[in-house]
């Protein structure tokens, strides 16, 4: 499903039905600001155009302005004159009839927030947003994204507003988004402050691959493309399925997942990453209510897991990792790295977004190779067909020695379901 | 009137050794992986006779691959940093000097982010390659150091205060780069990096690192403490050091060098823990005097017994998660040091 | 050693002085400049300046401030290099000693700097047998003994375990003195030591000095504002002037009112006495 494709035809289409949003063009950044479906708030931060035609003071502003300046100029005007905006929006509660076109929404955070009916401007604060934005099919309301949203390519070329933490409110407000999607990533200041310049933001938190899916789902209503969603979200839950029922009667394997090797840094129990695992054919050895815990090396001697887990943005990287860590007398002891047992998955595995789900077919190719080893072109072919893998699947540098753990967790022992 | 003597030397760092022995044992006991008393005393037995393959069990190949070698890493940077502290203190002749004051630890992370940047694009054998962020980290305290120095001197010679405040100065910019450089840098690979910044002694090194820090240690106290007596003379001023025969220039040269190396080589290897190289020194100035000849080795013992003491607490008080050994020695020193200047003050 | 000794104004050469040379310290014809930078024109010029000190003889160096009196103990003690000219100690040249050596033959009393960490009184006086024996040693039994006898003869031997920051200005003053005189040198240069004492520490702190120079032969430097304390004490006076030396002499031949009045811009009276030492007597307007 597409909306809204391809360059807007007309300035003034503000009165067009919801269904046909045209995109907003440079020449008036603050026109669609008149407009019924805007919201409150950000009227009053813009209210001192409020006299001025909106024709003319274009065509005011461009004598004075190379014309590139534009969008920054009128962030600074925003932001300068956003404190008077508390005030505006009071007086105007009581007298302003509700428009229709808004509705309210809760996010992720519990908090409700107010969008328009039609979200037609779309500004993501992290690479995962941008991923499930792209699944959705809405990428042509995607008016901006983060210096770090590199997957699908095409998201790259987006206006870039910064980082996830340190975001330019500026380069924010001159795209005029009505909603901005947030996660823990940002900082709650950053969406304090969008929402004294009147930007609604919608926060996402997931803390299991379960709620990523639900967490789409939901995104996909409130962005107004329910079918997109359900189409996504099903078949992620397909593919989950199939992985549980190839998985079904297989042990899980202890595995570590090392985020920072020196010193040890790995992911907590309550986070989507675990759970990632969990849905891999895997277990975490570590369990800590802290989500990014520093572990100590002492304990993964003494649990011995089965695998190392490294998720990678550039290939190659965890070999060199683990071959560099055989070289240390501390991380000699431990198995997995004497005998160069390690799974890499893609660092999709960090981003809670519809990708997850082949980085963690990855995995749990890599950690039960013997569940895939009948139907493994077919799956292959489907998932490549519906949400291509950021690259092909990482076996390369996968050398297999079968563990010898003193722990009888060995997993050569585990049964397996598809027969040898 | 009672002068130093050799005995009374002897016998005060005999008494911190002592102390530091138990601490040691305690530390290879309290962990994440519990080990008896008797255990232990078994193993360490076996190892002191040249039977370390009879250990056998995974915990004795803890203690001696992961517990052991971590616990003299935090003798050796703690011991480090209090000589260091000790020496900046005299040389600068501010109290308050610590061996981060120069700016060194932000020198060294400066160059280990990048290193950490930089070595997947280098291919470099597995063994340097474990060794290649440290030793960004010693080149980049090492430049921080000497340009640093260069900004302290006027007219060919050091001045303190120039060279304290091109110090702190130097750390401002620094940080700001490192702001910099973790703001750009792809963020899954930050939560590593801030490492620098926290101090910590998790990281394992290959058994000639330990060798070559114990030398490096050894050397550079060795050279500091041939001084000693200069830095007492030192600490009553500049122009009265000249006219008492002391060699001023050559003696700030070479002790300036000689700590500048316990720091960089402290920081290489375990990021920037602070207030170490600050209270130590001062601690046992209350206990020992003020006399280098004395002050030196007992703070190099005492810094020793600090951080394996902190670095035990980092261990064992989230286990099996860690601290910080820095944020514990923030915790407690920042505290004990008001606690000493309020003191100093009545 | 002539402990027997005891006349204050040694005008005949001990028989132990050797090489027949009478002179311990000479300043030949000694200048220097002092600019902020190299390229500058000088700030601040010192002139040709000479003079002789024999042992045993005091020499007080008058003048008012940057008259150019603290740059010349400078180059005494060897801290500074001269620009032309030498400094002979016992016939070698001063600046071109090793610090240690230097220190073992010249020793400075000056205004102390701030004391970091504050060490015993005893401690303190021990610094002074620095220069004396290796850098890196313990104190002996000979350098206590030293160290003793040098607090006795500033009468603070009763001080020496006391802290330093515990004891009044006065005895600091002496305790300072005591470190000098533990450096055992042939040379002693005191800047301005009577500044911040009373009269009474003012005049015991010169006595010592005069007993001391006349019993171990200590040719003594002294850079002072006192007039009459240095016409009471010196055996030779330099008056110095905006960086040029105007005169050398005992205290009878300087202490003239018109050179006085010149000097110090100031009206006085001089009053001449019996043994050879003037007095001077500011007179105000009042």
């Amino acid at each position: 499903m597409r909306i809204g494709r391809g360059p807007a035809t007309v300035i003034g289409s503000n009165s067009r039905k919801p269904g046909h949003p045209p995109l907003a063009q440079r020449p008036a950044p603050f026109a669609r600001k008149g407009e019924a479906g805007s919201p409150r708030v950000s009227r009053g931060a813009f209210f001192v155009s409020g006299g001025i035609s909106r024709r003319n003071r274009g065509g005011f502003l461009k004598k004075f302005l190379p014309s590139r300046l534009h969008p920054a100029a009128f962030a600074v005007l925003a932001v300068l004159t956003c404190a008077a905006a508390p005030a505006y929006a009071q007086s105007a509660t009581h007298s302003s009839p509700e428009p229709p076109a808004f509705r309210e929404v809760a996010d992720e955070l519990g908090r409700t927030i107010r969008i328009p009916q039609q979200v037609r401007r779309i500004v993501s604060l992290s690479p995962s947003s941008t991923e499930t934005i792209y699944a959705l099919g809405l990428q042509d309301r995607l008016v901006g994204d983060t210096d770090y949203c590199d997957y699908p390519a095409d998201a790259q070329k987006k206006t870039k507003v910064g980082g996830a933490t340190n975001p330019s409110l500026e380069v924010i407000a001159s795209l005029h988004p009505d909603l901005v999607l947030v996660t823990k990533l940002n900082r709650l200041e950053t969406t304090q402050s969008l929402a004294e310049l009147g930007i609604p933001s919608y926060a996402t938190d997931p803390h299991t691959v379960a709620d990523i899916l639900s967490s789409i789902k939901t995104l996909a209503d409130v962005l107004g493309a329910p079918e997109a969603g359900a189409s996504v979200v099903e078949d992620m839950q397909r593919r989950l399925d199939d992985l549980q029922r190839r998985l079904r009667d297989l042990p899980p394997k202890r595995a570590l997942f090392v985020v920072w090797a020196q010193p040890l840094i790995s992911t907590g129990q309550h986070t989507f990453l675990a759970d990632a695992l969990r849905r891999a054919g895997a277990v975490s050895i570590v369990n800590s209510s802290q989500d990014w815990p520093q572990v100590n090396l002492e304990e993964v001697a003494r649990l011995q897991p089965d695998f190392l887990v490294f998720a990678e943005s550039q290939p190659g990287n965890a070999s060199r990792e683990v071959q560099k860590l055989g070289t240390l007398p501390g991380w000699k002891i431990v198995h997995a790295v004497r005998d160069h047992r390690y799974a890499v998955i893609s660092d999709a595995v960090n981003r809670p977004a519809p990708r997850i789900v082949s980085a963690i077919e990855e995995l749990a190719r890599q950690l039960h190779p013997e569940a895939f080893a009948e139907k493994a072109g077919d799956t292959k072919k489907e998932t490549e067909k519906e949400n291509p893998p950021a690259r092909p699947l990482a076996f390369a540098p996968f050398s297999w020695n079968p563990p010898h753990s003193p722990h009888g967790h060995s997993s050569s022992t585990g049964g397996c379901l598809c027969g040898r | 009137m009672r002068p130093l003597t050799f005995r009374k030397l002897f016998f005060q760092c005999f008494i911190l050794a002592v102390i530091l022995f138990f601490v040691v044992i305690l530390a290879l006991k309290f962990g994440a992986v519990p080990v008896s008393l008797y255990a232990l005393g078994r193993d360490l037995l076996r190892v002191l006779l040249g039977q370390s393959s009879q250990i056998s069990s995974d915990y004795g190949l803890i203690i001696q691959n992961i517990r052991f070698p971590r616990i003299i890493l935090a003798v050796i940077v703690g011991a480090s940093l209090s000589v260091a502290g000790t020496s900046f203190q005299a040389l600068l002749r501010n109290p308050l000097a610590d061996p981060y004051v120069l700016g060194v630890s932000y020198g060294a992370a400066v160059a280990a982010v990048l290193g950490l940047v930089a070595e997947p694009h280098l291919a470099l054998p597995p063994a340097l390659a474990a060794l290649f962020t440290p030793l960004c980290a010693f080149i980049g305290a090492a430049a921080t150091i000497t340009a640093v120095y260069f900004l302290g001197r006027r007219q060919g010679q050091i001045e303190s205060n120039t060279l304290l405040l091109g110090g702190v100065i130097t750390g401002y910019f620094l940080s700001a780069i490192i702001v910099f450089l973790l703001s750009t840098v792809n963020s899954s690979n930050t939560r590593g990096m801030v490492f620098w910044l926290m101090g910590n002694l998790s990281t394992s090194f290959q058994k000639s690192v330990y060798w070559f820090l114990a030398a490096g240690f050894l050397l550079a106290t060795g050279v500091i403490y041939a001084s000693a007596n200069d830095l007492n003379i030192l600490l009553s001023g500049e122009k009265e050091a000249m006219h008492l025969g002391v060699d001023v220039r050559r003696v700030r040269f070479v002790v300036y060098v000689a700590a500048s190396l316990l720091t960089g080589l402290a920081v290489s290897v375990s990021g920037a823990i602070g207030y170490v190289g600050l209270i130590v020194p001062h601690i046992i100035r209350l206990i020992f005097g003020s006399d280098h000849r004395t002050l030196l080795p007992t703070s190099a013992l005492g810094g020793a017994i600090a951080m394996v003491i902190a670095d035990t607490l980092a261990r064992i008080v989230v286990a099996p998660n860690e601290l910080p050994v820095g944020a514990v020695t923030a915790v407690v020193g920042a505290p004990l040091f008001i606690y000493l200047l309020r003191r100093r003050l009545a | 050693m002539n402990p027997g000794r005891s006349s204050a104004a040694p005008r005949t050469p001990p028989e132990s002085t050797r090489l027949g040379t009478e002179t311990r310290l000479a300043v030949e014809q000694v200048s220097y400049a002092y600019s902020a930078n190299p390229s500058q024109a000088p700030l601040f010029t010192l002139e040709a300046t000479s003079f002789q000190a024999r042992p045993g003889e005091i020499v007080a160096i008058l003048g008012p401030n940057a008259s150019g009196k603290s740059t010349l103990m400078q180059l005494i003690a060897g801290v500074l290099s001269p620009l032309s000219g030498r400094i002979l100690l016992n016939g070698f040249a001063i600046h071109s000693l090793s610090p240690r050596t230097r220190a073992q033959r010249i020793a400075m009393v000056q205004q102390e700097s701030r004391l970091l960490f504050r060490p015993r009184v005893w401690e303190f006086v021990m610094q002074g047998r620095h220069a004396h024996g290796r850098s890196l040693r313990f104190e002996s039994h000979t350098d206590m003994q030293i160290v003793q006898d040098a607090l006795m003869h500033v009468g603070a031997a009763d001080l020496s375990d006391r802290l330093m920051d515990q004891i009044s200005g006065g005895e600091k003053q002496r305790v300072i003195l005591a470190r000098a005189l533990a450096q055992q040198p042939l040379l002693l240069l005191l800047d301005e030591p009577t500044l911040h004492l009373d009269i009474a520490a003012q005049v015991g702190l010169l006595d010592a000095l005069r007993r001391l120079s006349a019993r171990y032969r200590y040719s003594v430097i002294v850079v002072t504002h006192e007039l009459n304390l240095a016409a009471e004490y010196a055996d030779q006076i330099l008056l110095m002037q905006s960086g040029r030396c105007l005169r050398v002499g005992p205290p009878a031949s300087i202490y003239q009112r018109e050179l006085l009045e010149q000097v110090f811009q100031i009206p006085l009276r001089v009053e001449m006495r019996g043994h050879g030492r003037p007095r001077v007597t500011i007179l105000t307007d009042s």
